[in-house]
């Protein structure tokens, strides 16, 4: 016997699949009675083919090692057991995330416009203008739909109760889409009898309504898209270049581009110039125009800023939206879900505190052993405290950070993440996960079926990403009715 | 894609083309000339020149070391990480222009390369004994033969492999005509008397290019200078010769758009191939004749870049006659920061 799930123990965390009884939930029954039934051969059988299908459809993320000896593709690591999502639930929280996303867009629109939403006081002035994400060289710039994030990709996590929370929302350039679609791909070439069993609503429609959402940030029929790439040493290159494929775009680098005096952006072609008209843009704001932001920019394409806001080329996601990804105006959203749109948020936040604010500030000093603290403006979980697994010199050191600039820092109670059942050694065992779904807003807006479902590997541990011991797991929304 | 070619991809593919080509040669030389000194006098003094002064870089060469023997010849052309056109560079070069074009060929192409790669590497670093360096050329040789024929035979053969062509037919030509520059023994001239050793020469310059078995059964007199050099230069039935290889550029040229420029330098060369009747030349006019061939394809690159990679206006090369031209190097691609890539993630 190899999964037995009488010996699988979930406490004290709200497990996607399993009971706190140990009984299956609700619709993963037939999941968790196939994955029973397997011998430990048959595991390792299943096993060894994912791998080798990881190998073949050559799967990799990048991880750089610096210090001159470059980076390495890395084969993407992979959970055979699939999470289970309720359709029912599904169908809300994606309404939440249209939500969160249309406020947030019309939040940064407003930002870049009148600022009524500082003139009303919801939020203080100075958070956005001291934000190091605000970028002066975008007010006024009014981009199509009135959309400034399209690609957004929103992280959530469960707790202990079973409630789902938007722990952070990536409005930059969030990756990872390519490897939800893999997954999948991954998935049904392994274990096509565990499809027979349920209703699993497909994913692959991504690359389609993606290619829809930038298409429509353009007056013309077929505009020539372009996906802008750092190059092969960046992590996510793979998703470049597997985006650009599935759109059929061109995958290029700013050395590709050129900006004419016509303000017009251009690719070299064996053909001659030919005018771009949608980039869909893979790097960061400060490299992407020398002539506005760094200037020792290699990535970037001179005068590109200068295009967009001319109107000649359309960006995706325009530059700027990160002034609403910052982690202290994250603790804002539910306010600003209800002044924009006058609804009460469906999806709450994770409870946060500011350490801008004194009574909120000493509370997280008096506290660090129980939270964890953020700074404003990291990706990737780096610059974190994880205060209960933190030295107290660490967290001495985070104090004195904390006093020197609270606007950098937000700090929220250490969640009791939710685990689903992993694979090791061929029995199931408990890991804690979270999922990014990703958002498209253009003419119209549309939301994955799940998302990418991350797991922490490491027993105990809940950093997910994959440069850091993460891995993945298929994520199934499923139909019951 | 969208059937769009982009041109940095069109010169990485083409200067994969140049460097796997340029590997191939410079493997073979070395392997053929070894062979080749242990057919000559002992006495021969700078006997390993003739493989520096091919490649043009004789200065760099200067540079680097004191003497010129065997050792520091073979540490230059195989495995001196400072030596721009060493084989273990070049091959390194195959292996980032492949990485970076990975996408336009077929799935396993980048694993064959990135295996030439580390072969190279294990093979061939420093120090080689004799027979350890030629085991090493010799798998370098076949692997990089079984990367064309799978390539050729599994491709798509559109744009993107056209360019690989250019790049393989182009080097192979300019490659050619330096070995015949090396079968002259213009380099060892005054030396000693070659004349005895004529035959051995040409015959090693043939073995060179693959090319002896084709000259025996093809070409009725035997092997000296003239009807060499004429069979290396003008049988448009030998894949290695002069002509094959930039009728074979003409071709894949005619596949793209805006070829009218490179075409006509290509009609320029090989009219002047054409025209030339080696068994006319003094030998001081087949070594200026050489060069003037070497000259005319750097400017057929130059032609080629113009027309699809760099369109910017630039100065027109200078017409005055150069020495020898060095192999051209790869531009340096836009010397993509590694930490700026890698810093350009976002969560």
């Amino acid at each position: 016997m190899s999964i037995d799930w009488r010996r699988y123990r979930p406490e004290p965390f709200w497990d996607e699949l399993i009971t706190a009884k140990g009984r299956a939930r609700t619709g993963a029954g037939n999941l968790c009675r196939v994955l029973s039934q397997l011998s430990d051969e048959e595991l390792l059988e299943h096993r060894t083919a994912a791998e080798l299908a990881i190998r073949s459809m050559g799967i990799t993320f990048t991880v750089y090692t610096g210090k001159g000896s470059g980076s390495i593709d890395r084969e993407w690591p992979f959970d055979l057991i699939p999470r289970l999502i309720m359709k029912r639930e599904w169908d809300a929280v994606s309404e939440g995330l249209k939500q969160r996303v249309r406020a947030l867009n019309m939040f940064i629109d407003d930002v870049y416009h009148d600022q009524k939403i500082l003139q009303d006081e919801v939020l203080p002035r100075e958070y956005i203008e001291k934000s190091k994400d605000f970028r002066a060289e975008c007010v006024g710039i009014s981009p199509p739909h009135g959309v400034w994030s399209h690609i957004c990709g929103s992280d959530l996590v469960r707790d202990a109760s079973g409630q789902m929370y938007v722990l952070e929302d990536n409005l930059r350039v969030p990756s990872g889409v390519s490897y939800m679609l893999e997954n999948r791909e991954v998935m049904k070439r392994v274990f096509p009898e565990l499809f027979e069993e349920y209703f699993i609503h497909p994913v692959d429609d991504y690359p389609d309504q993606l290619s829809e959402c930038l298409r429509s940030l353009s007056h013309l029929k077929s505009p020539t898209i372009a996906v802008l790439t750092p190059g092969i040493y960046n992590s996510a290159y793979f998703e470049h270049a597997y985006l650009a494929n599935a759109m059929s775009a061109q995958l290029v680098q700013g050395s590709d581009l050129v900006v004419g005096r016509d303000d017009c952006v251009y690719m070299r072609t064996i053909e001659g110039l030919v005018r771009v008209d949608v980039i869909y843009r893979r790097i960061d704001d400060v490299f992407m125009d020398p002539e506005v932001f760094n200037a020792d920019s290699m990535l970037g394409v001179a005068g590109l800023m200068r295009a967009w806001r001319a109107g000649k080329v359309a960006l995706a996601n325009a530059p700027g939206c990160g002034v609403a990804d910052d982690k202290v105006i994250y603790t804002y959203v539910p306010d600003i879900i209800r002044y924009y749109l006058n609804e009460e948020p469906l999806l709450p936040n994770v409870p946060s505190y500011r350490c801008v604010e004194k009574e909120q500030r000493d509370y997280v000093l008096d506290n660090l052993d129980k939270l964890v603290v953020k700074p404003a403006n990291e990706s990737g979980g780096y610059g974190m405290l994880i205060g209960p697994n933190a030295a107290k010199k660490e967290r001495d050191k985070f104090a004195r950070q904390i006093l020197a600039n609270p606007r950098n820092y937000m700090a929220q109670p250490m969640l009791l993440l939710s685990t689903a059942p992993t694979l090791v050694d061929m029995h199931a065992e408990p890991r804690h996960l979270d999922l990014r779904p990703f958002i498209l807003s253009g003419s119209s807006t549309f939301v994955t079926t799940g998302g990418l479902t991350r797991v922490a590997l490491r027993k105990g541990s809940t950093v997910v990403n994959s440069s850091q011991g993460g891995g993945s797991k298929d994520t199934w929304v499923v139909d019951l009715e | 894609m969208s059937g769009l070619t982009l041109s940095s991809t069109a010169e990485r593919i083409y200067w994969l083309g140049r460097y796997l080509e340029r590997s191939e040669t410079m493997a073979r030389l070395v392997i053929v000339h070894a062979n080749l000194l242990i057919d000559m006098p002992k006495r021969l003094p700078l006997g390993w020149r003739p493989l520096v002064e091919i490649t043009g870089s004789a200065s760099e060469f200067a540079e680097l070391y004191d003497e010129m023997n065997e050792k520091t010849v073979c540490r230059f052309l195989i495995n001196d990480a400072r030596s721009a056109g060493s084989l273990l560079n070049s091959l390194s070069w195959v292996r980032e222009n492949a990485r970076t074009v990975r996408g336009f060929m077929p799935l396993r192409a980048f694993e064959y390369f990135n295996e030439l790669y580390l072969l190279g590497r294990e093979k061939l670093t420093a120090p080689l004994s004799r027979s350890r360096r030629l085991q090493g050329l010799t798998e370098v040789v076949e692997h990089i033969q079984r990367i064309d024929g799978f390539m050729s035979a599994n491709m798509l053969h559109d744009a993107h492999w056209n360019f690989l062509r250019i790049g393989q037919f182009i080097e192979r030509a300019d490659m050619t005509t330096r070995t015949i520059d090396v079968g002259t023994g213009t380099f060892w001239e005054g030396a000693i008397d070659l004349e005895p050793f004529a035959d051995v020469q040409w015959r090693s310059v043939l073995r060179s290019l693959f090319a002896l078995q084709s000259y025996n059964t093809t070409v009725g007199e035997p092997i000296s200078q003239e009807p060499v050099i004429d069979f290396l230069l003008h049988d448009s039935r030998l894949p290695r010769s002069v002509d094959y290889g930039l009728m074979s550029v003409r071709n894949n040229l005619r596949s793209l758009p805006r070829h009218e420029r490179p075409l006509r330098a290509i009609n320029r060369i090989r009219r002047s191939v054409a025209q030339t009747d080696v068994r006319k030349l003094s030998a001081a006019d087949l070594n200026l004749f050489l060069d003037e061939c070497q000259i005319q394809i750097s400017e057929l690159h130059d032609e080629i870049r113009k027309t699809y990679f760099d369109f910017k206006p630039r100065r027109r090369p200078s017409k005055q006659r150069q020495k020898k031209p060095q192999k051209q190097p790869q531009k340096q691609p836009q010397k993509q920061s590694k930490p700026q890539a890698a810093a350009a993630r976002r969560s």
